[in-house]
């Protein structure tokens, strides 16, 4: 049914930020959040290709199977509080996953929920026809040309789709909305352009539903979580989720449920607003693009914080597509080292495991070590200690290969430092290699790439 | 005494494909210009050396009083391949704090 309610403003939370999130913050906002739209973003690079693998060995699966017990609990709480579910837990299946979901909302005696699917962000089966179309897939960073090289490697290929699937199924009367890969402020923009009446022709008032979409996608991202005052956040065990309330002008404001861990303030939001972006004067989604350097952000009240005067430009005519291909392996090891001399115990292993490396024959591309305690993290940023004093240093060596096997030897070589390497090495567990995905970044006429929606219902 | 950007600022690091992006935010509107003076892409290119291989761009973000740095090239892949232990740079971006408060 189409909207004809236009409100005056619309209430969103934020259920998770990625596939692993807690739970108890999300229920606590079904609950008690009095929200319209409880939205969750459970999708990343990685996750995609990862899906992607799932579903090759089962075409039944590809969704993120934490989606459905997460949603079959919350679908009566939701329901009670007038409040629609939205997540991109579709994954690379998300009929699949709206299926598991509506057996799972059955089993629990839930009938007649309907559930939204939205689709057409994999183009895994389309990219010969896009280069048929004349579509080149340039690598949008290095401008490379060369598809054909990792043609035979790809393993996931999705079209970052904007909210035009999520409204299409919240005017398809959807109380659940399941989708694949939507961008994640696509998640709160869909739902506060159906809610506020707002069209694609309404540039600053998307630029402000983008804006308030990429505060709340990383859930506690904006309420003290990853907070550079991390220690004046309190309870963050007991965090929570943010809600925005944006109005029909495109103010909002963020904040959270009385009661629940951290904080929200200034400092959160704006930590929040630079968080994984590019040119803020230029904040690229498929619905429209936003100027970052635009929204003025205040405190107005105790874990209150009003978002004002967003400028935004209109939706670009390319969507960014994501191919993975498989690049090979990493092979990696960690160990330990004691006070005395801990720095020159880690050093000599490095040589150890060097020389073991040349007579193992170990095939790299590429070797790194670290110290950990030392070098690790911020790498020739990091001054280096002037004496050895130190209670432990580690060491890690990572290498990338072409094959499994080759990434077997690091570990293999690692191991035999237990009695090779200097007195008080420790090992942990070992670590197993891991076959690592590149990416491939490019864009696609919109005109070539279309959602689909269908409905399943409980 | 030398201040440090740790002094006045604060940081909030991702990645981004293969770059990796720094919010640098003062900690109060007066130390804004100090902050801009202070993150400029030499200032950041020799803070980093060669785990940075491509360009380095920062963006003065005056409406909440900080600047984004963008550092092409800089995650030796992206998350999904990098040899780095920070796969997602969130470690990487608080050494931009390590660099000297220039005044404006």
């Amino acid at each position: 049914m189409p909207n004809t309610l236009k409100n005056t403003s619309v209430r969103l939370g934020c259920g998770a930020g990625f596939w692993g999130d807690a739970f108890d913050p999300a229920l606590e906002l079904a609950e008690r959040g009095n929200l319209d739209f409880l939205c969750f973003d459970f999708l990343a690079e990685l996750t995609m290709s990862l899906l992607q693998r799932v579903r090759a060995k089962d075409p039944g699966q590809g969704y993120v199977p934490d989606m459905v017990n997460w949603f079959a609990d919350l679908a009566a709480p939701a329901k009670m509080s007038g409040t629609t579910l939205v997540c991109n837990g579709g994954g690379v299946n998300p009929r699949a996953g709206a299926e598991a979901l509506a057996k799972a909302l059955q089993a629990k005696g839930i009938a007649g929920r309907k559930i939204g699917v939205v689709a057409g962000d994999d183009v895994l089966g389309r990219l010969q026809a896009f280069r048929d179309a004349g579509v080149k897939l340039t690598h949008m960073r290095t401008g490379e040309d060369g598809f054909d090289r990792i043609k035979s490697k790809v393993v996931s290929a999705n079209v970052y789709l904007g909210s035009d699937g999520i409204i299409e199924a919240l005017e398809g009367g959807s109380e659940i909305v399941v989708t694949g890969r939507v961008t994640d402020s696509a998640l709160f923009i869909g739902p506060a352009m159906y809610r506020l009446g707002w069209g694609f022709d309404q540039p600053d008032r998307i630029a402000s539903a983008i804006t308030v979409g990429h505060i709340l996608e990383c859930a506690a991202g904006c309420t003290g979580g990853m907070s550079s005052r991390f220690d004046q956040m309190p309870r963050m065990g007991e965090v929570g989720f943010p809600i925005a309330e944006i109005s029909g002008d495109g103010t909002a404001t963020i904040s959270k449920l009385p009661g629940s861990g951290g904080h929200v303030d200034q400092f959160t939001v704006k930590e929040h607003l630079v968080y994984e972006i590019g040119d803020p004067r230029s904040y690229f989604t498929p619905d429209g693009v936003a100027d970052f350097t635009t929204p003025h952000i205040e405190e107005t009240g105790a874990d209150v914080v009003r978002v004002t005067g967003m400028r935004g430009k209109a939706r670009p005519d390319s969507l960014k597509l994501l191919i993975g291909y498989s690049d090979g392996w990493i092979g990696e090891g960690l160990l330990m080292f004691p006070w005395p001399n801990a720095h020159a115990r880690a050093r000599k292993a490095e040589e150890t495991l060097r020389e073991r490396f040349k007579r193992l024959g170990l095939l790299s591309s590429a070797i790194s070590f670290n110290y950990i305690g030392l070098n690790m993290l911020h790498g020739p940023a990091a001054p280096m200690p002037a004496s050895d004093n130190l209670n432990e240093v580690g060491l890690r060596v990572a290498v990338k290969t072409a094959s499994r096997d080759e990434a077997e030897k690091v570990r293999r070589a690692c191991s035999q430092l237990w009695i090779m390497g200097p007195g008080g090495t420790s090992f942990g567990a070992p670590m197993k290699p891991r076959p690592t995905i590149a990416l491939w970044p490019t864009l696609v006429p919109r005109d070539l790439v279309s959602h689909s929606v269908e409905y399943i219902t409980s | 005494m030398t201040r440090s950007l740790v002094d006045i600022a604060y940081v909030r690091a991702g990645d981004k494909g293969d770059s990796v992006s720094v919010g640098v935010l003062a900690k109060s509107p007066e130390y804004y210009a100090q902050v801009i003076a202070s993150v400029t892409p030499k200032t950041v290119a020799a803070l980093y050396g060669d785990w940075i291989q491509g360009k380095i761009e920062v963006f003065p973000m005056p409406n909440i009083d900080g600047c984004l740095v963008l550092m092409h090239d800089a995650l030796g892949g992206s998350a999904t391949n990098t040899l780095r232990f920070d796969q997602t740079a969130k470690s990487l971006g608080t050494a931009i704090l390590r660099l000297s408060a220039i005044a404006p």
